[in-house]
Parts: structure tokens; sequence; C-alpha cells
């Protein structure tokens, strides 16, 4: 589903965020991505979304070289990759359910997909009581959900996080592990990039981890650090 | 559903920048009517030049000791030039009614004339007026021709006027053009900073470029034909209340400011068009530069 070969990245600056790294991630993975900050974990997951595109090696997603992916196809590739941000993205002018509808409106999905579509997935993600509220009276906790939702109602094969639970507190973040995992067992492979100790080694999954731009370690039902 | 949406989207920006839209809308409608008054003088210069062309003729006046043989051979000679659409005779006494007629209302010019006063001629009615000068040169100096008359001058003249000031018009009218173009990438720059959490989550969940450009295109075509509908109801306007009035009044100016429905869509058609090129212009200024899709 997803392969990097060799990939090193290096920013305008000479800073080397990622140097040759190889990964490869089955269709229904879940995976951790761990390491102290700025060892490359969010470069690693735009490369996925062609939001940076590497200086040397290759990025295979859903089996398309991203190289080869022109400028106009690029939007299709996101559509295939929902991605949730520890800083939810929400738009506060619009009610959790424009929220989410917005996100497939705007890629053309007919009205009647939206009204059916939209209700469905907020339901999933425990919110289907709170449609109409606005991002600004609801938790944090509720307002990644609703971030989540956007992410997935399109039914993408890979959902990305990118520190999902970095401003949650410990018991909010269970509830949205506890959702990324049903979402991982409908088939979707999730990459997720996190610095929280307790979730990685309660959940046991595969774990990558980073230091300074280099994969230092692959391993399934992995903890967060060995010497840690 | 996605037309309703680039138009609700559309008619929100315009909204939001109610005072840069202003600016816009109308900085395009004056340039334009200056493009409209342009064409229009264009299009007066046109009809007096016609008028006068129909009118210009050469008029040879004729020495009176020519004989009828002399004036025949004259008359062929000139019928012969390609230039030469028609020949005709007026006599001594022609010319004098002529002339009466003319001034009828001052009889005092002619009461005291005898009637074969004024030469006799041939008055030629060429092709085209931009060959008279030629063909009086030719005409100038064969036996009998005692002077040659055309009007060739006065329309020269006006040719050169008409062009000078479409020139300078045209010179001002795009400089107003750059300047609407430059104020719609402006509004449509706040638009897009005004959107832009809006714009990166459609970046995010895989929304086209064309469809986070579209609703930003339209909002700077329909700013320039907001200017152009302007420019274009001033311009009928102009035409119905001003034209027709100073027509009325002035006889002679009638057939000039007279203008057929087809000119006159053709200038709004014009206006229209340049419209919509300054409105695009403008917005892919903006887009190209503020919103890297």
């Amino acid at each position: 589903m997803i392969k990097l070969i060799d990939v090193e990245k290096e920013y305008k600056g000479s800073i080397r965020a990622l140097k040759g790294v190889s990964i490869d991630i089955e269709k229904g993975e879940f995976v951790f991505i761990v390491g102290p900050s700025g060892s490359g974990k969010s470069t690693l997951l735009k490369l996925l979304t062609k939001e940076e595109e590497p200086t040397a090696g290759e990025v295979y997603v859903a089996g398309k070289n991203l190289a080869n992916l022109p400028r106009w196809r690029v939007p299709y590739l996101r559509r295939n990759v929902g991605c949730v941000f520890q800083d939810f993205k929400l738009l506060p002018n619009k009610t959790v359910y424009e929220n989410v509808a917005f996100g497939l409106e705007v890629i053309g999905r007919p009205r009647s997909v939206v009204h059916r579509q939209v209700p469905q997935i907020l339901e999933l993600v425990g919110l289907g009581e709170k449609l109409d509220r606005f991002p600004d009276e609801l938790s944090g906790g509720e307002q990644q959900r609703v971030s989540v939702a956007r992410a997935f109602v399109n039914r993408p094969l890979i959902l990305v996080a990118d520190e999902p639970t970095g401003n949650l507190d410990p018991a909010t973040s269970v509830g949205i592990m506890r959702l990324l995992d049903r979402i991982n067992r409908t088939g979707t492979t999730i990459v997720m990039a996190t610095h929280d100790h307790a979730i990685v080694d309660s959940m046991r999954r595969r774990v990558v981890e980073m230091e300074n731009g280099n994969l230092v370690r692959d391993q399934s039902r992995g903890i967060y650090g060995v010497g840690t | 559903m996605r037309i309703g949406y680039f138009l609700s989207e559309t008619a929100q920006n315009l909204r939001r920048n109610f005072l840069m839209t202003i600016a816009a809308i109308s900085t395009v409608a004056i340039s334009l009517l200056l493009l409209g008054g342009v064409q229009i003088l264009g299009m007066v210069v046109k009809n007096v030049t016609l008028n006068w062309e129909a009118k210009v003729e050469i008029s040879v006046y004729l020495r009176d000791d020519i004989g009828p043989e002399e004036r025949t051979s004259l008359t062929q000679q000139i019928n012969r030039y390609d230039e030469v659409q028609e020949v005709t005779y007026v006599t001594k006494e022609e010319a004098f009614a002529e002339f009466r007629e003319r001034y009828r209302h001052q009889p005092e010019f002619y009461e005291n004339l005898p009637e074969d006063a004024l030469p006799a001629s041939l008055r030629i009615k060429l092709t085209d007026a931009k060959f008279t000068e030629e063909v009086a040169d030719r005409v100038q100096g064969a036996p009998g021709v005692d002077e040659i008359r055309f009007g060739g001058d006065i329309i020269k003249r006006l040719l050169q006027v008409n062009s000078l000031l479409r020139t300078i018009t045209f010179g001002m009218s795009l400089i107003l053009m750059v300047a609407a173009a430059a104020l719609i990438a402006n509004a449509i720059r706040l638009a897009i900073y005004a959107r832009r959490d809006e714009i990166g989550i459609m970046k995010l969940v895989g929304a086209t470029n064309w469809f986070i450009r579209i609703p930003f295109m339209l909002e700077g075509v329909f700013a320039a034909l907001a200017g152009a509908l302007i420019s274009g109801a001033v311009v009928l306007g102009g035409n119905a209340l001003l034209f027709s009035r100073i027509g009325d009044a002035i006889p002679f100016m009638e057939p000039v400011l007279t203008f057929s429905a087809g000119e006159i869509a053709g200038v709004l058609l014009l206006l229209a068009g340049v419209a919509a090129i300054v409105g695009l212009v403008g917005s892919t200024m903006a887009l190209r530069r503020f919103l890297e899709v």
C-alpha cells in the first residue's frame, strides 16, 4: 500500500530531514511512527500526500510512484489518503455537519451522497447528536472526532494522522485511539506519528522509530522505546 | 449543485470585499467608457468621412471660350480614367440656378449677377475619394480648363485628427484597464486571504485546483462585467438621449450621429469582451501569486 525506497529529503538550507529511509507498509496495517521532534516523522507523512517531494529515492502510494504523478492528479491521490492533524483544522464558522460535508462537497460529491454519508460517519465517531454544534462548542476530543470523520467520510484507502492526540488529555486520547482502531478494522491502512508512549505501548502495533532522519527501528507489535 | 456552489462562493467573496469590488468595478467602467467613447468617436468620424466622400467631387471649371467639341473630348478623356465614376456637365445656367437655390435666403448675393456670371464646369465623381488629388493633377492643364477645385484637404486633416485622438484615448484606456486588472487582482487576493483556511482544507481533502480556482475567477469576471454593464448603459443612454437630440436639433449632424443597431451592439460586445479579458487577467494574476494550488 505504501512503499518508500531509500528516500532522502533535504530542505532548502541543507537541512537533511530524511537520510535514506525505506519502509514497506501493507494494506490494512496500523503503523506508529515514533521519535523525537525533528526526527523526520512529519516530513515522512507529507511525502505520502505529495505535500513534499523526496530529494532522492522513490515513494509509492497505492501502487503509484508519486514522482510520476502529474500535479493535476495530486488531488485524486489526496482523496485516497485522509489526513488528521494535532490542531484539527476545522472551519470555525461551519457546524459539525457542515465541516464534514464540506470535505465531500469540494471533491464534487453529489448532494444525495453527502446527505447519506455525513450523518452515518458522524454516528460512527460518536457525534450523531451534535451535528449542529460549532467547533468551539465541542471539547478537544470531540473536535478531533469531527476531524477524523472528515478524513474518513470519503472512505480513503489510507488514513494519515500527525500527532492526533498531541492536544488531548490521556483519557480523551484513548477514545480517539479506539476510533482509529475501529477504522483500521474496516481495512483502512493507518499511519500515525506520535510522541505518546502510553498509546503506543498499549496498542502493540508495528512501530517505526525515527531518529535524526534515519529509520532506527522497525518492529511489529512494538512498544514506544526499548530503552525508555 | 456545483454551479450553485460556485455562484454562492463568488457572491460571498464579492460581498466580503465590498469596497475593493466597488473600486474594481468603477475602474473597469471608466476605462471601458473611454474605450467605448473611442469607438463611438471612430464611428462618428467614419460617418463624417462617408458623408464627405459621397459629396467629394472634383469641379473642373471651364473657360468661357471652350467649344462644344473640345468639351466633349475632355469629358470623354476624363471618363476613360478608371478612378472616375461619373462626369456631369453643368452649364452656366445650371450653375447659376444652383447658386440661387443655395443662397435663397440671401437674395442680395445673386440679385445683381447676370445669369452667365458663373462658369460652366464638369463635375467628376470618383470611385474613391483618395484618388482626388491624382485625378485633379491629370486634368489640370488640359485645354479649356480654367480652374480645379476639390475638398480633399479637409478629409485628410479630419482623418489625422481622428487617428491622433484614437491613439491618445486608446492609450489612456489601456492604462486604466491595467489598473482595473490590478484592482481586481487585489480584490481577489483579499478574498483568497479571507478564505485561506478553507482553501487549505480543500487542498487537504483533494479538491481539484480548478474547483478551488473557479469561484475566484468568476469573481474577477463578474466584477469586470459589472463595470462593462455600467459603461454599456452609459453608451446606450448617451446614444439615445444625447446624440439623437443633437441630431434632431442640428439636422446636418443627424446622419453623422446616427448608428445602426448593429454598430451599437458591436460596441457593447467589444466592451463585454474586453471586460471578460480584464477580469480573467486580473484573477489569473491573483491566483498565480497568492494561490499556489
